[in-house]
Protein backbone atom coordinates (compact mmCIF):
# COMPACT_ATOMS: atom_id res chain seq x y z
CA UNK A 1 0.00 0.00 0.00
CA UNK A 2 1.73 3.52 -0.96
CA UNK A 3 1.84 6.39 0.96
CA UNK A 4 -0.20 9.18 -0.64
CA UNK A 5 0.32 12.15 1.70
CA UNK A 6 2.97 12.37 4.71
CA UNK A 7 4.40 14.84 7.23
CA UNK A 8 7.39 14.04 8.20
CA UNK A 9 8.24 15.36 11.83
CA UNK A 10 6.74 19.09 10.52
CA UNK A 11 6.93 21.66 12.54
CA UNK A 12 4.64 24.57 11.35
CA UNK A 13 4.21 28.55 12.57
CA UNK A 14 2.01 31.35 12.05
CA UNK A 15 4.23 34.01 12.16
CA UNK A 16 6.14 33.41 16.09
CA UNK A 17 3.41 30.88 16.58
CA UNK A 18 4.51 27.77 17.40
CA UNK A 19 1.25 25.46 16.19
CA UNK A 20 2.71 22.02 15.11
CA UNK A 21 5.03 20.30 16.73
CA UNK A 22 7.12 17.29 15.11
CA UNK A 23 3.81 16.42 13.70
CA UNK A 24 3.94 13.39 11.74
CA UNK A 25 1.25 11.62 9.49
CA UNK A 26 1.00 8.90 6.83
CA UNK A 27 -2.41 8.86 4.53
CA UNK A 28 -2.16 5.18 2.77
CA UNK A 29 -3.74 4.92 -0.87
CA UNK A 30 -6.99 4.14 -0.05
CA UNK A 31 -8.15 4.40 3.27
CA UNK A 32 -9.92 6.39 5.35
CA UNK A 33 -8.42 7.72 8.17
CA UNK A 34 -9.69 10.91 10.23
CA UNK A 35 -7.73 13.63 12.12
CA UNK A 36 -9.62 14.42 15.20
CA UNK A 37 -9.22 17.28 18.11
CA UNK A 38 -10.42 19.78 20.01
CA UNK A 39 -10.92 23.38 18.54
CA UNK A 40 -7.17 24.72 18.33
CA UNK A 41 -4.92 22.18 18.67
CA UNK A 42 -3.72 22.59 15.03
CA UNK A 43 -5.70 20.46 12.95
CA UNK A 44 -6.62 22.89 10.46
CA UNK A 45 -3.00 23.91 10.35
CA UNK A 46 -2.50 20.76 8.60
CA UNK A 47 -4.46 21.90 6.03
CA UNK A 48 -2.75 25.13 5.83
CA UNK A 49 1.13 24.09 5.87
CA UNK A 50 -0.01 21.65 2.81
CA UNK A 51 -1.17 24.85 0.76
CA UNK A 52 2.08 27.00 2.03
CA UNK A 53 -0.57 29.14 4.49
CA UNK A 54 1.37 27.95 7.63
CA UNK A 55 5.11 28.21 7.54
CA UNK A 56 6.81 25.03 7.99
CA UNK A 57 10.25 25.85 9.36
CA UNK A 58 11.47 22.16 9.55
CA UNK A 59 10.39 18.94 8.55
CA UNK A 60 8.92 17.88 5.38
CA UNK A 61 5.67 17.45 3.40
CA UNK A 62 5.52 15.00 0.58
CA UNK A 63 2.62 13.99 -2.06
CA UNK A 64 3.21 10.74 -3.40
CA UNK A 65 6.53 10.25 -1.79
CA UNK A 66 8.06 14.27 -3.47
CA UNK A 67 8.72 16.69 -0.68
CA UNK A 68 8.65 20.19 -1.79
CA UNK A 69 11.04 22.92 -0.10
CA UNK A 70 7.93 25.38 -0.40
CA UNK A 71 4.33 23.91 -1.02
CA UNK A 72 1.79 26.78 -2.85
CA UNK A 73 -2.13 26.79 -2.36
CA UNK A 74 -2.47 25.27 -6.18
CA UNK A 75 0.69 22.72 -5.73
CA UNK A 76 -1.55 19.89 -4.07
CA UNK A 77 -4.42 20.00 -6.43
CA UNK A 78 -2.05 18.96 -9.17
CA UNK A 79 -0.75 16.19 -7.31
CA UNK A 80 -4.41 14.98 -6.89
CA UNK A 81 -5.25 16.30 -3.84
CA UNK A 82 -8.09 17.91 -3.71
CA UNK A 83 -9.34 20.22 -0.15
CA UNK A 84 -12.62 20.56 0.73
CA UNK A 85 -11.92 23.87 3.12
CA UNK A 86 -13.48 24.36 6.48
CA UNK A 87 -16.12 27.04 6.16
CA UNK A 88 -16.82 25.40 2.51
CA UNK A 89 -15.51 28.61 0.62
CA UNK A 90 -18.47 28.76 -2.26
CA UNK A 91 -17.52 31.80 -4.80
CA UNK A 92 -20.08 33.73 -4.06
CA UNK A 93 -20.40 35.41 -7.35
CA UNK A 94 -20.11 32.43 -9.25
CA UNK A 95 -23.06 29.88 -10.25
CA UNK A 96 -23.64 26.65 -8.88
CA UNK A 97 -22.20 24.83 -12.18
CA UNK A 98 -19.21 27.39 -12.29
CA UNK A 99 -18.60 26.67 -8.57
CA UNK A 100 -18.06 22.61 -10.08
CA UNK A 101 -16.57 23.82 -13.10
CA UNK A 102 -14.13 25.63 -11.00
CA UNK A 103 -13.34 22.33 -9.59
CA UNK A 104 -12.32 20.36 -12.74
CA UNK A 105 -9.38 23.07 -13.55
CA UNK A 106 -6.73 20.56 -13.33
CA UNK A 107 -8.41 18.73 -15.84
CA UNK A 108 -7.80 14.95 -14.46
CA UNK A 109 -9.04 12.38 -16.35
CA UNK A 110 -11.25 9.87 -13.95
CA UNK A 111 -15.20 8.94 -12.85
CA UNK A 112 -16.17 12.11 -12.20
CA UNK A 113 -17.56 14.77 -14.33
CA UNK A 114 -20.57 17.20 -14.21
CA UNK A 115 -23.32 14.40 -14.57
CA UNK A 116 -21.95 12.40 -12.08
CA UNK A 117 -21.95 15.09 -9.56
CA UNK A 118 -25.64 15.68 -10.48
CA UNK A 119 -26.86 12.37 -10.27
CA UNK A 120 -25.04 11.98 -6.59
CA UNK A 121 -26.51 15.66 -5.82
CA UNK A 122 -29.85 16.13 -7.69
CA UNK A 123 -30.61 19.38 -6.00
CA UNK A 124 -26.87 20.94 -7.38
CA UNK A 125 -28.32 20.21 -10.76
CA UNK A 126 -31.80 21.73 -10.20
CA UNK A 127 -29.84 24.97 -8.96
CA UNK A 128 -26.97 24.79 -11.52
CA UNK A 129 -27.67 28.40 -12.27
CA UNK A 130 -27.93 30.10 -8.69
CA UNK A 131 -25.39 31.79 -6.83
CA UNK A 132 -23.34 28.97 -4.89
CA UNK A 133 -23.92 31.23 -2.02
CA UNK A 134 -27.82 30.92 -2.24
CA UNK A 135 -27.92 27.66 -1.12
CA UNK A 136 -28.33 26.20 2.36
CA UNK A 137 -25.79 25.24 4.28
CA UNK A 138 -26.02 21.53 3.60
CA UNK A 139 -26.18 21.79 0.39
CA UNK A 140 -23.70 24.73 0.36
CA UNK A 141 -21.38 21.41 2.06
CA UNK A 142 -22.60 18.91 -1.05
CA UNK A 143 -21.54 21.39 -4.15
CA UNK A 144 -17.83 21.91 -1.83
CA UNK A 145 -17.37 18.39 -1.99
CA UNK A 146 -19.22 18.08 -5.79
CA UNK A 147 -16.51 20.67 -6.79
CA UNK A 148 -13.61 18.78 -5.42
CA UNK A 149 -14.66 15.37 -6.93
CA UNK A 150 -14.82 16.93 -10.10
CA UNK A 151 -10.88 17.53 -9.98
CA UNK A 152 -11.48 13.31 -10.06
CA UNK A 153 -9.15 13.32 -6.75
CA UNK A 154 -6.93 10.66 -5.25
CA UNK A 155 -7.05 12.08 -1.83
CA UNK A 156 -9.89 14.58 -0.37
CA UNK A 157 -9.32 16.68 2.71
CA UNK A 158 -12.55 17.40 4.25
CA UNK A 159 -11.88 19.77 7.13
CA UNK A 160 -14.36 19.83 9.51
CA UNK A 161 -17.25 19.59 7.36
CA UNK A 162 -20.29 18.96 9.75
CA UNK A 163 -19.45 22.74 11.05
CA UNK A 164 -22.92 23.93 11.20
CA UNK A 165 -25.05 21.40 9.53
CA UNK A 166 -27.99 19.80 11.02
CA UNK A 167 -27.67 15.78 12.45
CA UNK A 168 -29.88 14.38 9.64
CA UNK A 169 -27.48 16.52 6.83
CA UNK A 170 -24.82 15.17 8.91
CA UNK A 171 -25.60 11.33 8.30
CA UNK A 172 -26.66 12.26 4.40
CA UNK A 173 -22.91 13.47 4.45
CA UNK A 174 -21.66 10.28 6.15
CA UNK A 175 -23.12 8.13 3.62
CA UNK A 176 -21.50 10.74 0.77
CA UNK A 177 -18.43 10.37 1.85
CA UNK A 178 -18.44 6.44 2.16
CA UNK A 179 -19.37 6.29 -1.63
CA UNK A 180 -16.84 8.23 -2.80
CA UNK A 181 -14.26 6.08 -0.41
CA UNK A 182 -15.39 2.71 -1.96
CA UNK A 183 -14.82 4.24 -5.51
CA UNK A 184 -11.83 4.75 -4.97
CA UNK A 185 -10.94 8.21 -3.41
CA UNK A 186 -8.21 8.56 0.20
CA UNK A 187 -10.33 10.22 2.56
CA UNK A 188 -9.00 12.29 5.13
CA UNK A 189 -11.65 13.80 7.17
CA UNK A 190 -10.78 16.64 9.88
CA UNK A 191 -13.60 16.47 12.66
CA UNK A 192 -14.83 16.81 16.09
CA UNK A 193 -17.89 15.02 15.58
CA UNK A 194 -17.01 11.42 16.76
CA UNK A 195 -20.90 10.28 15.16
CA UNK A 196 -19.46 11.01 11.63
CA UNK A 197 -16.44 9.61 12.35
CA UNK A 198 -17.58 5.88 13.09
CA UNK A 199 -20.01 6.19 10.26
CA UNK A 200 -16.61 6.98 7.47
CA UNK A 201 -13.73 6.42 9.17
CA UNK A 202 -11.57 3.11 9.38
CA UNK A 203 -8.11 4.35 10.98
CA UNK A 204 -8.00 7.27 13.35
CA UNK A 205 -5.11 9.96 14.57
CA UNK A 206 -5.92 12.50 17.61
CA UNK A 207 -4.18 15.70 18.02
CA UNK A 208 -3.22 17.50 20.82
CA UNK A 209 -1.24 20.78 21.11
CA UNK A 210 0.29 20.58 17.50
CA UNK A 211 1.39 16.80 17.89
CA UNK A 212 -0.59 13.64 17.27
CA UNK A 213 -1.13 12.03 20.57
CA UNK A 214 -2.93 8.34 19.49
CA UNK A 215 -3.79 6.63 16.75
CA UNK A 216 -5.70 3.11 16.00
CA UNK A 217 -8.85 1.03 14.48
CA UNK A 218 -11.66 3.23 14.80
CA UNK A 219 -14.01 0.41 16.22
CA UNK A 220 -18.20 1.71 15.87
CA UNK A 221 -18.92 0.41 18.86
CA UNK A 222 -17.11 1.75 21.24
CA UNK A 223 -16.37 5.44 19.68
CA UNK A 224 -16.94 6.88 23.27
CA UNK A 225 -13.44 5.68 24.01
CA UNK A 226 -12.34 8.42 21.31
CA UNK A 227 -13.88 11.54 23.26
CA UNK A 228 -11.39 12.17 25.50
CA UNK A 229 -9.60 14.09 22.10
CA UNK A 230 -12.42 15.92 21.48
CA UNK A 231 -14.75 16.93 24.49
CA UNK A 232 -13.31 20.31 26.52
CA UNK B 1 -26.15 70.63 -31.92
CA UNK B 2 -27.49 67.99 -29.28
CA UNK B 3 -26.87 65.27 -31.66
CA UNK B 4 -23.17 66.23 -31.95
CA UNK B 5 -22.93 66.60 -27.91
CA UNK B 6 -23.95 63.03 -27.69
CA UNK B 7 -21.95 61.53 -30.36
CA UNK B 8 -18.33 63.20 -29.08
CA UNK B 9 -19.51 62.48 -25.48
CA UNK B 10 -19.79 59.09 -26.89
CA UNK B 11 -16.94 59.00 -28.55
CA UNK B 12 -14.84 59.82 -25.50
CA UNK B 13 -16.81 57.48 -22.77
CA UNK B 14 -15.69 55.01 -25.71
CA UNK B 15 -11.44 55.56 -24.76
CA UNK B 16 -12.55 56.09 -21.31
CA UNK B 17 -13.86 52.48 -21.16
CA UNK B 18 -11.30 50.97 -23.01
CA UNK B 19 -8.89 52.57 -20.36
CA UNK B 20 -10.87 51.94 -17.28
CA UNK B 21 -11.63 48.60 -17.68
CA UNK B 22 -8.37 48.30 -17.51
CA UNK B 23 -7.67 50.01 -14.34
CA UNK B 24 -10.62 47.94 -13.07
CA UNK B 25 -9.67 44.94 -13.88
CA UNK B 26 -6.20 44.89 -12.53
CA UNK B 27 -7.57 46.78 -9.40
CA UNK B 28 -10.37 43.47 -9.07
CA UNK B 29 -7.70 41.00 -8.80
CA UNK B 30 -4.59 42.65 -7.82
CA UNK B 31 -6.34 45.31 -4.99
CA UNK B 32 -3.60 47.60 -6.62
CA UNK B 33 -4.77 51.43 -7.21
CA UNK B 34 -1.99 51.68 -10.26
CA UNK B 35 -1.28 55.33 -10.99
CA UNK B 36 0.79 53.98 -13.47
CA UNK B 37 -2.21 53.67 -15.88
CA UNK B 38 -2.17 56.79 -17.55
CA UNK B 39 1.26 56.23 -18.43
CA UNK B 40 0.41 52.98 -19.92
CA UNK B 41 -1.98 54.49 -22.31
CA UNK B 42 0.33 57.26 -22.98
CA UNK B 43 3.43 54.68 -23.79
CA UNK B 44 0.89 52.75 -25.67
CA UNK B 45 0.35 55.72 -27.65
CA UNK B 46 3.95 56.55 -28.19
CA UNK B 47 4.61 52.89 -29.54
CA UNK B 48 1.73 53.22 -31.53
CA UNK B 49 3.15 56.14 -33.21
CA UNK B 50 6.95 54.60 -33.85
CA UNK B 51 5.13 51.30 -35.70
CA UNK B 52 2.53 54.02 -37.85
CA UNK B 53 5.54 55.30 -39.26
CA UNK B 54 7.22 52.17 -40.08
CA UNK B 55 4.39 49.98 -40.69
CA UNK B 56 0.92 51.30 -40.99
CA UNK B 57 -1.74 52.26 -38.46
CA UNK B 58 -3.56 48.99 -38.10
CA UNK B 59 -0.28 47.12 -37.72
CA UNK B 60 0.12 49.80 -35.00
CA UNK B 61 -3.52 49.13 -33.52
CA UNK B 62 -2.38 45.69 -33.08
CA UNK B 63 1.07 44.97 -32.31
CA UNK B 64 1.34 48.20 -29.38
CA UNK B 65 -1.42 46.60 -27.52
CA UNK B 66 0.56 43.12 -27.65
CA UNK B 67 3.65 45.17 -26.73
CA UNK B 68 1.69 46.72 -23.70
CA UNK B 69 0.27 43.11 -22.69
CA UNK B 70 4.17 41.92 -22.46
CA UNK B 71 5.39 44.86 -20.84
CA UNK B 72 2.23 44.37 -17.90
CA UNK B 73 3.11 41.21 -17.64
CA UNK B 74 6.78 42.58 -16.54
CA UNK B 75 5.17 44.88 -14.38
CA UNK B 76 3.13 42.22 -12.30
CA UNK B 77 6.05 40.15 -11.59
CA UNK B 78 8.60 42.05 -11.47
CA UNK B 79 6.42 45.33 -9.29
CA UNK B 80 3.08 43.87 -8.10
CA UNK B 81 3.83 40.50 -6.93
CA UNK B 82 7.03 40.95 -4.76
CA UNK B 83 4.51 43.90 -3.31
CA UNK B 84 1.46 41.97 -2.81
CA UNK B 85 1.51 41.25 0.76
CA UNK B 86 2.68 45.15 1.67
CA UNK B 87 0.79 47.78 2.53
CA UNK B 88 -1.61 49.41 -0.13
CA UNK B 89 -0.50 52.53 0.19
CA UNK B 90 3.29 51.82 -0.65
CA UNK B 91 2.26 49.88 -3.57
CA UNK B 92 0.47 53.12 -4.69
CA UNK B 93 3.61 55.06 -4.09
CA UNK B 94 5.13 52.30 -6.17
CA UNK B 95 2.83 53.30 -8.84
CA UNK B 96 3.12 56.77 -8.92
CA UNK B 97 7.05 56.35 -9.22
CA UNK B 98 6.14 53.96 -12.39
CA UNK B 99 4.29 57.29 -13.90
CA UNK B 100 7.40 59.29 -13.19
CA UNK B 101 9.70 56.71 -15.31
CA UNK B 102 7.66 56.01 -17.70
CA UNK B 103 7.36 60.11 -18.79
CA UNK B 104 10.78 60.38 -18.65
CA UNK B 105 12.04 57.70 -20.52
CA UNK B 106 8.72 58.58 -23.01
CA UNK B 107 10.48 62.03 -23.09
CA UNK B 108 13.88 60.84 -23.34
CA UNK B 109 13.03 58.31 -26.25
CA UNK B 110 10.51 60.62 -28.48
CA UNK B 111 11.19 64.42 -27.37
CA UNK B 112 9.02 66.52 -25.62
CA UNK B 113 7.37 68.07 -28.47
CA UNK B 114 3.64 66.98 -29.54
CA UNK B 115 3.41 64.37 -31.86
CA UNK B 116 0.30 63.00 -34.06
CA UNK B 117 -0.68 60.00 -35.49
CA UNK B 118 -1.98 60.30 -38.88
CA UNK B 119 -5.50 59.02 -39.55
CA UNK B 120 -5.65 55.61 -41.60
CA UNK B 121 -6.88 56.57 -45.44
CA UNK B 122 -9.83 53.63 -45.11
CA UNK B 123 -11.14 56.04 -42.00
CA UNK B 124 -10.23 59.67 -43.16
CA UNK B 125 -13.50 60.52 -44.97
CA UNK B 126 -16.46 61.95 -43.24
CA UNK B 127 -19.75 60.94 -43.27
CA UNK B 128 -23.62 62.99 -42.63
CA UNK B 129 -24.73 62.56 -39.03
CA UNK B 130 -27.60 64.38 -37.73
CA UNK B 131 -26.93 66.70 -40.42
CA UNK B 132 -23.69 67.23 -40.07
CA UNK B 133 -20.13 65.95 -41.66
CA UNK B 134 -18.38 63.51 -38.77
CA UNK B 135 -15.24 62.10 -39.17
CA UNK B 136 -15.46 58.40 -39.83
CA UNK B 137 -12.37 57.65 -37.28
CA UNK B 138 -14.64 59.01 -34.58
CA UNK B 139 -17.31 56.55 -35.12
CA UNK B 140 -15.00 53.48 -35.44
CA UNK B 141 -13.60 54.64 -32.10
CA UNK B 142 -16.75 53.83 -30.73
CA UNK B 143 -17.19 50.93 -32.35
CA UNK B 144 -14.07 49.77 -31.14
CA UNK B 145 -15.03 51.03 -27.60
CA UNK B 146 -18.17 48.29 -28.01
CA UNK B 147 -15.98 46.21 -29.64
CA UNK B 148 -13.68 45.57 -26.87
CA UNK B 149 -16.26 45.32 -24.26
CA UNK B 150 -18.13 42.41 -25.74
CA UNK B 151 -15.44 40.59 -26.37
CA UNK B 152 -13.54 41.26 -22.75
CA UNK B 153 -16.76 40.55 -21.51
CA UNK B 154 -17.53 37.11 -23.60
CA UNK B 155 -13.90 35.77 -22.64
CA UNK B 156 -14.56 36.88 -18.74
CA UNK B 157 -18.32 34.95 -19.22
CA UNK B 158 -17.89 31.91 -21.43
CA UNK B 159 -13.85 30.99 -21.59
CA UNK B 160 -12.09 28.71 -18.99
CA UNK B 161 -9.54 31.57 -17.74
CA UNK B 162 -12.62 33.82 -17.86
CA UNK B 163 -14.43 31.53 -15.23
CA UNK B 164 -10.57 31.52 -13.13
CA UNK B 165 -10.46 35.07 -13.40
CA UNK B 166 -13.64 35.54 -11.80
CA UNK B 167 -13.05 33.36 -9.13
CA UNK B 168 -9.79 34.49 -8.26
CA UNK B 169 -11.29 38.02 -8.08
CA UNK B 170 -13.84 37.41 -4.87
CA UNK B 171 -11.70 34.38 -3.36
CA UNK B 172 -8.26 33.66 -4.67
CA UNK B 173 -7.70 30.99 -1.99
CA UNK B 174 -10.06 28.88 -2.63
CA UNK B 175 -9.23 29.31 -6.02
CA UNK B 176 -5.81 28.32 -5.83
CA UNK B 177 -6.87 25.19 -3.78
CA UNK B 178 -8.89 23.79 -6.88
CA UNK B 179 -5.25 23.81 -8.65
CA UNK B 180 -5.57 27.12 -10.50
CA UNK B 181 -2.39 28.79 -10.46
CA UNK B 182 -3.76 32.39 -9.55
CA UNK B 183 -0.14 33.90 -10.00
CA UNK B 184 -0.22 33.14 -13.65
CA UNK B 185 -4.17 34.53 -13.95
CA UNK B 186 -2.76 37.87 -12.24
CA UNK B 187 -0.17 38.43 -14.45
CA UNK B 188 -2.28 37.75 -17.52
CA UNK B 189 -4.77 40.00 -16.01
CA UNK B 190 -2.35 43.08 -15.19
CA UNK B 191 -1.03 42.19 -18.81
CA UNK B 192 -4.54 42.65 -20.82
CA UNK B 193 -5.48 45.45 -18.17
CA UNK B 194 -2.51 47.41 -19.51
CA UNK B 195 -2.65 46.17 -23.48
CA UNK B 196 -6.51 47.86 -23.44
CA UNK B 197 -4.65 50.88 -21.77
CA UNK B 198 -2.34 50.63 -24.80
CA UNK B 199 -5.25 49.93 -27.28
CA UNK B 200 -7.18 53.28 -25.79
CA UNK B 201 -3.99 55.37 -26.44
CA UNK B 202 -3.13 54.26 -30.00
CA UNK B 203 -6.72 54.94 -30.47
CA UNK B 204 -6.08 58.01 -29.41
CA UNK B 205 -3.34 59.08 -30.89
CA UNK B 206 -4.99 60.27 -34.62
CA UNK B 207 -7.88 62.35 -32.66
CA UNK B 208 -5.67 63.90 -29.81
CA UNK B 209 -1.87 64.72 -30.21
CA UNK B 210 0.74 62.93 -28.38
CA UNK B 211 2.80 64.50 -25.05
CA UNK B 212 4.14 62.92 -22.43
CA UNK B 213 2.00 64.21 -20.06
CA UNK B 214 -1.44 63.39 -21.93
CA UNK B 215 -2.29 59.97 -19.75
CA UNK B 216 -2.82 62.53 -17.12
CA UNK B 217 -6.39 63.68 -18.06
CA UNK B 218 -7.32 60.13 -19.36
CA UNK B 219 -6.12 58.43 -15.38
CA UNK B 220 -8.31 61.38 -13.28
CA UNK B 221 -11.40 60.65 -15.63
CA UNK B 222 -10.66 56.40 -15.29
CA UNK B 223 -10.54 56.72 -12.09
CA UNK B 224 -13.68 58.56 -11.45
CA UNK B 225 -14.80 56.14 -13.91
CA UNK B 226 -13.64 53.07 -11.51
CA UNK B 227 -15.03 54.70 -8.64
CA UNK B 228 -18.41 55.77 -9.99
CA UNK B 229 -18.81 52.13 -11.25
CA UNK B 230 -18.26 50.51 -8.14
CA UNK B 231 -14.60 49.27 -7.32
CA UNK B 232 -13.57 46.73 -9.85
CA UNK B 233 -16.79 45.87 -11.90
CA UNK B 234 -16.71 46.00 -15.61
CA UNK B 235 -20.39 46.51 -15.73
CA UNK B 236 -20.51 49.43 -13.72
CA UNK B 237 -17.27 51.26 -15.60
CA UNK B 238 -19.63 50.76 -18.22
CA UNK B 239 -22.25 52.85 -17.83
CA UNK B 240 -20.19 55.41 -15.70
CA UNK B 241 -17.83 55.41 -18.73
CA UNK B 242 -21.05 56.30 -21.34
CA UNK B 243 -22.23 58.83 -18.40
CA UNK B 244 -19.24 61.02 -17.86
CA UNK B 245 -18.29 60.84 -21.63
CA UNK B 246 -21.99 62.77 -21.84
CA UNK B 247 -21.01 65.04 -19.00
CA UNK B 248 -17.62 66.63 -20.43
CA UNK B 249 -18.87 66.46 -24.00
CA UNK B 250 -22.57 68.96 -22.42
CA UNK B 251 -20.35 70.27 -19.68
CA UNK B 252 -17.45 72.20 -22.50
CA UNK B 253 -20.32 73.45 -24.20
CA UNK B 254 -23.33 74.31 -21.74
CA UNK B 255 -21.10 75.30 -19.12
CA UNK B 256 -17.67 75.99 -19.52
CA UNK B 257 -16.50 77.26 -16.38
CA UNK B 258 -17.70 74.41 -14.77
CA UNK B 259 -16.36 71.89 -16.74
CA UNK B 260 -13.19 70.66 -15.17
CA UNK B 261 -14.68 70.40 -11.87
CA UNK B 262 -18.36 68.46 -13.14
CA UNK B 263 -16.62 65.20 -13.13
CA UNK B 264 -15.85 65.30 -9.39
CA UNK B 265 -19.66 66.73 -8.83
CA UNK B 266 -20.89 63.61 -10.76
CA UNK B 267 -18.48 61.67 -8.46
CA UNK B 268 -19.59 63.18 -5.04
CA UNK B 269 -23.15 63.20 -6.20
CA UNK B 270 -23.48 58.86 -7.03
CA UNK B 271 -21.20 58.20 -4.44
CA UNK B 272 -23.70 60.05 -1.66
CA UNK B 273 -26.62 58.36 -3.30
CA UNK B 274 -24.87 54.76 -3.88
CA UNK B 275 -21.34 55.07 -1.16
CA UNK B 276 -20.48 51.70 -3.07
CA UNK B 277 -20.55 52.54 -6.65
CA UNK B 278 -23.27 51.76 -9.31
CA UNK B 279 -22.92 48.21 -9.51
CA UNK B 280 -21.99 47.91 -5.38
CA UNK B 281 -19.24 45.10 -5.21
CA UNK B 282 -20.48 42.54 -8.16
CA UNK B 283 -17.57 41.78 -10.86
Amino acid sequence: MSTLLSFDRVNAYYGNAHILHDFSLDVHEGESLALIGRNGVGKTTVVNALLGQARVRSGSISVDGRARPRWRPYMPAKQGVMVVPQGRHIIANLTVEENLLLGAAIQAKGPWNLERIYQLFPILKERAHTPGTALSGGQQQMLAIGRSLMGNPRLMILDEPTEGLAPVIVDQLGEIIRQVNDQGTTILLIEQNLHLVAGVSRRYLAVEKGSVVASGEVDPQRIEQLQQFVVV
Amino acid sequence: MLGISIFNGLVYGSLLVICASGLAMIYGLRRVVNFAHGALYMLGAYIGYTLSIYLNFWFALVLAPLAMLVIGMLLDKAVFRPLQDRDPLSVLLVTFGLLLVFEDLVRAVWGRGNLSIDVPELLSSSVELFGNPTPLYRLAVIGLGVGSMVALWAWLRFSRTGLYVRAASTDPLTTAMMGVNTERVNALVVGIGTALAGLAGVAAGPMLSLAPSMGGDVLVDSFVVVVIGGLGSLGGALVSAILLGQVQSFGTIYLPSLSAVLPFLMMIAILIWRPSGLAGNRV
